[in-house]
């Protein structure tokens, strides 16, 4: 079987699973729609409960 | 799959930004849900990765048939390509991740918050980007009356002083003041050429220019950082007309950005209406204690009825407060919906194409004893497209959603 994995969308649960994956080293396949990664996280100014950067 | 082109060579593009300097062509910036602009050669934000230009043909130039080529001269790495055409690839895989996110509600669908007509009503993500120092107001918490009012400003003067030099070439050409000439052609006295209109015309436009600006100067004069705040919880979640579900995140989202916005500015006071602040989290419920507490954010049991305005656009919140059982309004600068998370569009379109269910709020369907397996196996489900969940907990699937897949492709 193909060892390679899919994963559809590069917001932070993509990105996380990608680089967990990678980690194992695994080849990993992230497709994202838009241009660059983040998704909508990268949009947010802090994050809670921290109110650490987002980016 | 279909690997969409950039119209920039990956391999070339330094990300330097030269191109995007020298763009002529300005558009709504999607990243700031249109409160800012962007150009037709663009990144989707400054810290994106990969750090590579791509090219909108929706907008730019040349895609539209007109004369540019400007970004193709200045680029110094000979990165772009016009020419470049969606690419598709076939892959070959032994499991798949889906991690697809989420949709907001579009707010619009309640009509009685005023969401879209009102113009100081904003969603949660648009209030994000006006908090955020990087973002089109550098953080500070302006109304968006105030903002399109100063853009309205610089457009006026633009045009006036276009008008104005007409008149000055008018003026020079015909050795006449146009106070003069106006007069004259106002009472009839000078009627020839077909200049003359067109110069009446634009003398016009220059007075109604000039009244405009001051007005909207002397407006302005009195603008100043949005300091009452209204957060309105639930909307569109735990609404039967829309979707039963709570979205879970959105309580703690309105909490950081109250706080957020009391520490832009100490004199803030922002209230937020709930029916109740589900702070379900490690640290969350001590962090809405501190809110209340030591910043002094002010949480209002009850349900927002309606948003209207007043004379100077301000938000007129209407409410049910249920501690004291009396209906209430309250005005504030600025009001903040928490809309809901929503199943993305097009979440069936590749349901149908994996062979996936979807459960009956359109999120992938899972077991609850396997909460990232979906009804295909080898596919597995984290994050937003499961169902709404915040950071911490996306990461956390991300994570086992990871090591399920690396299961099967080991073997196990």
């Amino acid at each position: 079987m193909n060892k390679d994995i899919l994963i559809i969308g590069g917001g932070i649960a993509g990105m996380q699973a990608s680089l967990d994956l990678g980690d194992m080293g695994l080849q990993v396949h992230l497709i994202e729609k838009e241009t660059c990664i983040g998704g909508k996280m990268a949009q947010l100014d802090k994050t809670f409960p921290t109110n650490d950067c987002a980016i | 799959m279909r690997k969409k082109a950039r119209y920039v060579n990956e391999d070339l593009c330094t990300g330097c930004g030269a191109c995007a300097e020298k763009c002529p062509t300005t558009v709504a910036n999607e990243y700031e849900l249109g409160l800012g602009k962007r150009k037709a050669i663009y990144k989707f934000y400054a810290q994106g990765i990969p750090s590579v230009f791509c090219i909108d043909p929706n907008s730019c130039r040349t895609f539209q048939g007109k004369k540019c080529g400007v970004c193709e001269k200045v680029c110094q790495a000979k990165a772009i390509d016009y020419k470049q055409e969606d690419k598709i690839l076939e892959l070959n895989v032994g499991a798949i991740i889906l991690s697809t996110g989420y949709d907001l509600f579009d707010a619009t669908r309640i009509p009685e918050y005023g969401y879209g007509k009102l113009p100081n009503v904003v969603n949660a993500m648009e209030f994000e980007r006006l908090l955020s120092a990087s973002g089109p107001t550098e953080g500070h918490v302006e109304r968006l009356s105030d903002i399109r009012d100063h853009h309205l400003i610089n457009t006026t003067e633009k045009k006036l002083k276009k008008s104005t030099k007409s008149l000055e070439n008018y003026e020079k050409k015909h050795k006449m003041s146009s106070d003069d000439f106006y007069k004259q052609f106002t009472a009839g006295n000078i009627s020839d050429g077909d200049e003359f209109p067109k110069w009446a015309k634009q003398y016009e436009n220059v007075q109604e220019g000039t009244k405009k600006l001051e007005e909207l100067k002397a407006k302005a004069e009195k603008f100043d950082i949005a300091t009452r705040l209204a957060f309105i919880q639930c909307v569109g979640s735990r609404d039967f007309r829309f979707n039963k579900y709570c979205s879970s995140y959105c309580c703690m989202h309105s909490l950081k950005e109250a706080m957020m916005a009391k520490d832009h500015d100490a004199r803030t006071e922002a209230y937020i209406f709930n029916m109740d602040l589900r702070t379900v989290g490690k640290g969350f419920e001590e962090y809405k204690v501190r809110g209340a507490e030591q910043i002094g954010l002010h949480y209002i049991r009850g349900r927002v009825a309606e948003i209207t305005q007043d004379e100077n656009e301000n938000p007129i919140v209407w409410y049910e407060e249920t501690t004291s059982q009396t209906t209430k309004h309250m005005t504030v600068d600025l009001a903040i919906l928490a809309v809901a998370c929503e199943a993305p569009k097009g979440i069936e379109k590749m349901a149908e194409m994996l062979g996936a269910d979807l459960d009956e709020n359109r999120f992938f369907k899972t077991d609850p004893l396997n909460p990232l397996d979906t009804t295909v196996p080898g596919i597995y489900v984290c994050g937003c497209a499961q169902r709404p969940m915040d950071i911490p907990e996306s990461v956390a699937q991300a994570s086992s959603a990871a090591c399920r897949a690396a299961e099967v492709v080991a073997g196990g």
